[in-house]
């Protein structure tokens, strides 16, 4: 679900009194996108301390590097930006020697025709929920990341294109190569 | 990925025209099997959008501004901060009337006070006429004498007499401009005889002295009268 863009110059006033070194502002800022950026790196790194953590980071980057804010751009496309990126960084670390290397170029997925397979039965929303949150967590980092920001924040691909820095073809195709992989894995665990 | 699934995932995507997307929705009512691929998909989109939200911590935003927290300052900075940040001062008119009052108490105190603490004494000079000088009564009403003498050859010029034991080295006068030696000191009220001490060995007396009297060697010494 995309954020909401409350009053351009509501926020710009916000981030102006910030850059005075107005807590209270910031702190508004914080509890605005709080819940998108915990969300953003829950989905990316799968564990809810972690995510807060790299959430707090992402704000108190945010800050410091608030000077360099360009006005015409989305405040919340910048924080994006660096929320992926740190989440990038953390997994990059968690997984040494495995680097976030560009998988567009791969072909990782099976081949196989799974959509002639048919549920033997009905998983609970729970559990589904569940399932998906795992089977996310198994795609291939840079997929996952697109497929988080396309399905999970609600984002369009210009607005991905503008925080990642990657053209809008190639995000396209990393989503659909995610939404392959995750549409077999719920299949195979429905068949379980 | 075959045509047919890029198909499915522009579908996805909303990213078909019209005409695109009826010949599609058409080609998923002819195909099961395509149906099948793009309902897995449509089913995987679908659940995604259902997961739940995560709400951050209620301590979140408080984490995070502690960390955006200046480093604290040390002693003597918070010390010089304090004396040196401007300040506003709430008054009232009462309280103002109420230090108008204390100050004026204390100019008037001060006024009434100070004047009995100045005695006005004339200044009788050696060799000229007496010049008024103040000081303080508790000085045992001692009059302020000053010696003169011009003698612009000489290193050191002293004035020794009953007043300082006739020791040339107790005081000595200062020279100023022209070779004009002053010297400047508290007598009480009475008579004083002296003599200058030029460069510690040539005893003269005061060239202008009104009076003077025998000193017993066969020159003269300089008479002072010192009255109040």
């Amino acid at each position: 679900m995309p954020i909401e863009h409350r009053g351009s110059s509501d926020e710009a006033k916000l981030i102006a009194r910030s850059l005075a070194q107005d807590p209270d502002a910031f702190g508004q800022l914080v509890e605005r996108y709080a819940t998108v950026i915990v969300n953003l790196a829950y989905r990316m790194v799968g564990d809810r301390t972690e995510a807060e953590d790299l959430a707090q980071e992402t704000f108190v980057a945010a800050f410091k590097s608030l000077p360099a804010f360009r006005a015409e751009s989305k405040f919340s496309t910048w924080l994006y930006r660096i929320a992926a990126n740190k989440c990038k960084d953390w997994l990059r670390a968690k997984r040494p020697g495995q680097a976030v290397h560009d998988v567009d170029g791969e072909d990782v997925l099976d081949d196989r025709v799974v959509e002639e397979r048919t549920p033997e039965r009905l998983l609970s929303q729970q559990q589904v929920a569940e399932q998906l949150g795992g089977a996310i967590q198994r795609l291939p980092p840079l997929y996952r990341e697109a497929f988080v920001l396309k399905h999970v924040e609600g984002l369009s691909y210009e607005e991905m294109q503008e925080i990642l820095g990657v053209k809008t073809d190639t995000l396209k195709m990393r989503v659909y190569k995610g939404r392959l992989q995750l549409s077999r894995e719920l299949a195979e665990l429905k068949e379980v | 990925m075959d045509e047919r699934d890029i198909l499915i995932q522009r579908f996805l995507d909303d990213d078909l025209t019209p005409k695109e997307r009826a010949a599609f929705l058409q080609a998923v009512d002819a195909d099961p099997l395509l149906r099948r691929r793009w309902l897995n998909l449509e089913l995987v989109v679908a659940e995604t959008a259902q997961l739940p939200r995560l709400a951050p911590s209620s301590r979140f935003v408080a984490q995070v501004l502690t960390q955006l927290a200046p480093a604290p300052i040390s002693p003597w900075a918070r010390l010089r901060a304090a004396l040196t940040v401007p300040r506003t001062l709430e008054w009232n008119l009462a309280g103002a009337m109420a230090m108008v009052c204390v100050a004026v108490v204390a100019v008037v105190g001060l006024l009434r006070l100070a004047p009995d603490r100045i005695v006005e004494v004339p200044v009788p000079v050696a060799g000229s006429q007496a010049q008024t000088a103040s000081l303080a009564p508790g000085q045992g009403a001692k009059v302020f004498v000053r010696f003169m003498l011009l003698q612009p050859g000489a290193r050191s010029v002293s004035v020794a007499g009953d007043f300082n034991g006739w020791d040339p080295g107790q005081t000595k006068l200062e020279q100023s401009e022209g070779g004009v030696w002053t010297a400047m000191i508290a007598l009480k009220p009475g008579r004083y005889q002296y003599m200058f001490v030029i460069d510690g060995k040539q005893w003269i007396p005061d060239p202008l002295a009104i009076d003077g009297a025998g000193d017993g060697f066969g020159a003269q010494n300089a008479v002072l009268d010192v009255a109040i």
